[in-house]
């Protein structure tokens, strides 16, 4: 290892723990603060870094903590690939056929504009069983946003590379594989970044109000229920965890795809 | 014989050939020259059918294949993939001897955005060489190429034994072909070396 690489090693772990360390020094002043503030009964409102990852090590030891949070993965990951298959099919659809841009275009406009709130009232009275609802709702956050990315990686492949696939007889799958897919790709892989996010927190919210018996929605709803605010405060660093490790999954999947270039 | 009689073929707004005849024999090497905008690029797109003309008639041999005037190489592809691409599987082994003609041996495995701007023209060549078809159709293939190298690239081409037509402002790279016809903007000149 040369000199420079230790440097520059040692200022990417800099750059990743001084940000972490100032957060949850703010967090527990905050915290200490609210515990002045109601005199010892802070931890209802905004328990410390401390106790919440106590509860967080606590819960991690129960099957139940592995099975909800498990489950929550399955559903919100399914409704993200549902989402993403049908937005990027929506989108060659759209990109195709004239008579699907005009029919699918303000469908897919309508599904954006939706409050997810609506959504999850409305799938909760139309689903077969209450499990099915967070990754449906999943689908229909992830749909507009992988319908509008891969439109505009379409729209936006060189005409230049398209006019030398017809004058070098690729064909269409030889034109898809080359050209098309390469293209695309780095605005697929933009709107998957952007899609996870929103495929975590409609799934999570669906959850909540529909109540799945495992489910981490479930577990929160149960925490404020029952005012156990660090176990809402632990449930919720599980979600932003499980988020960051789905989207570098996802992440690591496309780069691989792309060689490198997604 | 090539030939193109009476065509008429515009760029946007602009009438680029006007009524414009000609016939290039389909054996050797043709150097299509004159000055920037006087329809080089556009005659080769027209005998390369990318190019729609308003009336007259094109007699081309089949499978024209044309050099682009930019080398529009894939990014996400080797140098080796480039050739191999457009390469049916029966005869891709034959990669190594379309980049040697180039001179790219040993960048087989290089990215398109690691080589020179001379290095990426010879690598659409190539590419285009490979591809092969019953007219070659080379719009400025040594741009950017230094003359000596673009002298031996173009006696290998002559080799092939392909008809080729070629634009070029390189006066080495014209002095080489069988004939020269000059195109000075409707109406041109025609002239044999």
């Amino acid at each position: 290892m040369t000199p420079s690489t230790t440097s520059r090693n040692k200022n990417k772990i800099l750059r990743a723990v001084i940000p972490l360390a100032f957060w949850l020094g703010v967090w527990q002043l905050g915290a200490v603060f609210m515990d002045w503030r109601t005199g010892g009964y802070g931890s209802l409102l905004l328990p410390g870094p401390g106790e919440v990852a106590g509860r967080l090590i606590a819960l991690a030891v129960e099957p139940a903590f592995w099975q909800a949070a498990g489950m929550s993965l399955v559903r919100i990951f399914a409704g993200f690939a549902l989402g993403a298959v049908i937005g990027t099919a929506a989108a060659v659809a759209t990109a195709a056929f004239a008579p699907a841009d005009w029919v699918l275009t303000p469908a897919v406009k309508v599904v954006r504009a939706v409050p997810v709130a609506s959504f999850i009232v409305l799938v909760l009275l139309w689903a077969p069983t209450t499990g099915v609802v967070p990754a449906i709702v999943s689908a229909l956050m992830v749909l507009p946003v992988l319908w509008g990315n891969v439109g505009k990686g379409i729209s936006q492949t060189d005409p230049q590379l398209l006019e030398l696939a017809k004058a070098y007889r690729f064909g269409r799958a030889k034109t898809m594989r080359l050209i098309y897919i390469p293209s695309v790709l780095p605005y697929f892989a933009s709107g998957c970044a952007t899609a996870l996010g929103l495929a975590w927190k409609a799934g999570v919210a669906a959850e909540v109000l529909c109540l799945p018996a495992l489910a981490i929605g479930t577990k929160l709803y149960r925490a404020k229920i029952t005012m156990e605010t660090p176990d809402l405060f632990a449930w919720t660093v599980t979600v932003v965890v499980l988020s960051f490790v789905l989207e570098r999954a996802v992440g690591a999947l496309l780069r691989r795809m792309g060689g490198g270039k997604a | 014989m090539i030939s193109v009689q009476n065509i008429t073929a515009r760029f946007g707004e602009k009438t680029v050939l006007d009524r414009f005849s000609l016939q290039i024999p389909d054996t050797g090497l043709t150097a299509l020259s004159g000055p920037s905008g006087c329809g080089k690029t556009t005659l080769l797109r027209v005998l390369a059918g990318l190019q729609c003309v308003e009336e007259g008639t094109v007699t081309a041999p089949r499978d024209p294949v044309l050099l682009f005037q930019e080398d529009r190489l894939l990014p996400w592809r080797t140098v080796g993939q480039h050739i191999s691409d457009v390469l049916p599987k029966s005869r891709r082994e034959e990669v190594s001897r379309w980049l040697a003609l180039a001179e790219l041996e040993g960048e087989e495995n290089s990215a398109p955005a690691a080589l020179s701007g001379g290095m990426g023209r010879r690598l659409a060549l190539a590419r285009a060489l490979a591809l092969g078809g019953g007219l070659l159709l080379l719009d400025e293939p040594f741009t950017g190429v230094d003359a000596p190298r673009a002298g031996r690239i173009l006696e290998r081409i002559r080799a092939l034994g392909m008809p080729v037509v070629l634009s070029s402002h390189e006066k080495e790279v014209v002095e080489l072909c069988d004939r020269v016809i000059l195109l000075d903007g409707p109406p041109l000149s025609v002239r044999s070396i």
